[in-house]
């Protein structure tokens, strides 16, 4: 590299530097603006062409909020009920919701009604997710519940109707939610595979990705500056909260342009039902795997400098998954190539010298909507920011299950 | 030039009749055949027939004559847009591209017109939105 090149690069990289330290906004900024009916939103997709054309300094002056969104299957999701007491009254030991059996090893009627577990008739194409889908379409739940009964819960079994309207509280709390990437999955045998990633045709017949990617949440603030416990989000419809960080988070994926190359932080989220709409929650059958939630999430990513701003620009080019053969019955599989979002979403990818056609299991179509949607809520002064009350963790592996003696754990 | 699909199904005493071959030589017809299945109750074949609407309707006459139960086939898949989601998974599991996502608004549609019947994507949409139709 000659001098005269040199120079240049340092005091471009210098000038840089300068803007960003003296690019500031902070949420009490962005929400007086929010109220005021004041600022500049902008869709995480609509973002890439202005920062393209303007810079990342001048959009950062110009834009206060990116907004995120994602609709896809996410089977670690469930609502939290509260049913009232009856007359006489039960403690409840066993609870089924529309035949679906719910966890109810709390108080006397509270349940929990996992996304995944599924009727016990042997069937497995109706389950929680449907029964979370029913409620949340306002449709009555057929309630029945035994007990053993005791001095003070007398009641010994239950049958009745439920619905939204009469129950006490309901509100999602899904352990792990909207995965920042994740695999591409396909399929080398001679046999269709029926998998969470779908129907997988043989012989590398087609791939399927479930990330958002450009649009996808926290693929915009990849290293969660902006998000973390209490961040108000888009959730179901409503506005609900980020409660903790998700099960199986880690932040130990090997990084490219930035962003994670394959499934690495997640988020538990919760939010109340009874303010839900099943555009953005619906019961989800995958055939002869199970039941799933889709959800519909967004958050909004607050630009208070051009380090945000950077982040919030990141697009599907830029963006890769590692795809996985999912007739490799192992939790160990090797990737057989890294594609990006830009080739996914395109409609083929290269396989083995093969043009496999994607699928996507996520509605990029339903993100941008929850973007757009969340987008006009802060535009009308109806949603507002809020600073995480605490970070999620910097650094954190993610565990794999062993045989283990009780001495070596 | 019209192209019509049709379910034409057969008892066993009328699988030696050639069909095809006297839709295509009698009637001058393009014939696709997209789907046969033949069992111990007899035959279904599915096929598109393209050419003058006249002779495709002749064609029709023939077979009805010849015993053969006719049935146009418009709608074999229905898609229930108020559960669909728009994610694709259909779109990769179609073998005749009849699921397309529009690369713009990211909408999913469905033409009939490219629709094989081979039911495929039925199993594969996970908010169940597909359904067969009777055939």
């Amino acid at each position: 590299m000659d001098c005269e090149h040199l120079r240049k690069r340092m005091s471009s990289g210098g000038t840089e530097y300068t803007e960003m330290r003296n690019m500031k906004r902070s949420y009490e900024e962005i929400n007086s603006k929010i109220k005021k009916g004041d600022a500049v939103v902008l869709t995480a997709e609509e973002v890439i062409g202005v920062v393209q054309s303007q810079g990342v300094e001048k959009a950062a002056k110009e834009v206060d909020v990116v907004t995120t969104g994602t609709f896809g299957a996410m089977c670690s999701s469930g609502a939290f009920l509260n049913f009232g007491h009856a007359e006489p009254p039960i403690k409840m030991q066993k609870v089924w919701l529309n035949d679906v059996p719910a966890y109810t090893g709390l108080a006397a009627v509270d349940a929990y009604i996992g996304a995944t577990e599924v009727r016990e008739n042997g069937k497995i194409d109706y389950g929680g997710g449907q029964v979370i889908e029913d409620l949340v379409a306002g449709k009555p739940v057929k309630l029945r519940a035994t007990a053993y009964g005791t001095d003070c819960y007398p009641r010994k079994s239950i049958e009745t109707y439920i619905s939204l309207k009469t129950v006490n509280q309901a509100y999602l709390f899904n352990p792990r939610n909207m995965y920042q990437n994740y695999a591409v999955a396909t399929n080398s045998s001679d046999r269709t595979l029926f998998t969470y990633m779908g129907k997988l045709l043989p012989n590398y017949g087609n791939a399927t990705y479930c990330s958002a990617g450009q649009l996808s949440p926290l693929l915009n603030d990849p290293n969660l500056r902006t998000i973390g416990i209490g961040t108000r989000i888009f959730l179901g419809g409503a506005q609900g909260y980020v409660a903790w960080e998700g099960t199986q988070y880690r932040t130990d994926v090997p990084v490219e342009n930035g962003v994670p190359t394959g499934a690495c932080r997640a988020l538990a989220v919760i939010g109340d039902m009874k303010k839900m709409s099943t555009d953005y929650v619906r019961g989800l059958y995958f055939h002869k795997y199970g039941i799933s939630l889709g959800v519909g999430i967004g958050v909004p990513i607050p630009i208070l400098d051009e380090g945000l701003m950077k982040s919030v620009s990141i697009s599907d080019e830029q963006i890769v998954a590692p795809v996985l053969d999912y007739s490799v019955q192992s939790r160990a599989r090797k990737p057989l190539t890294k594609v990006s979002y830009a080739q996914l979403r395109n409609g083929t990818i290269k396989l083995h010298g093969k043009n496999v056609k994607t699928s996507s299991l996520s509605s990029y179509r339903r993100a941008k909507d929850i973007a757009e949607k969340l987008k006009k809520w802060m535009e009308e002064g109806e949603f507002l920011l809020s600073q995480p009350v605490a970070n999620l963790p910097e650094n954190q592996t993610f565990k794999p299950l062993d045989l283990h003696s009780q001495e070596e754990v | 030039m019209p192209k019509q699909k049709y379910l034409l199904t057969f008892t066993s005493d009328i699988v030696d009749e050639p069909i095809t071959y006297r839709i295509v030589k009698d009637y001058d017809l393009l014939v696709n055949i997209l789907r046969a299945e033949v069992d111990d109750h007899g035959g279904r074949l599915l096929i598109s027939m393209e050419g003058s609407g006249q002779q495709i309707k002749k064609a029709v006459r023939y077979l009805m004559d010849a015993k053969v139960q006719v049935k146009e086939l418009n709608e074999y898949v229905k898609k229930d847009e108020r559960r669909c989601t728009d994610c694709g998974m259909c779109v990769s599991i179609c073998p005749v591209d009849a699921f397309e996502a529009d690369r713009t608004s990211w909408k999913v549609t469905f033409d009939p017109k490219k629709c094989i019947a081979c039911g495929m994507c039925v199993d594969a949409c996970p908010p169940q939105a597909i359904k067969i139709g009777e055939l």
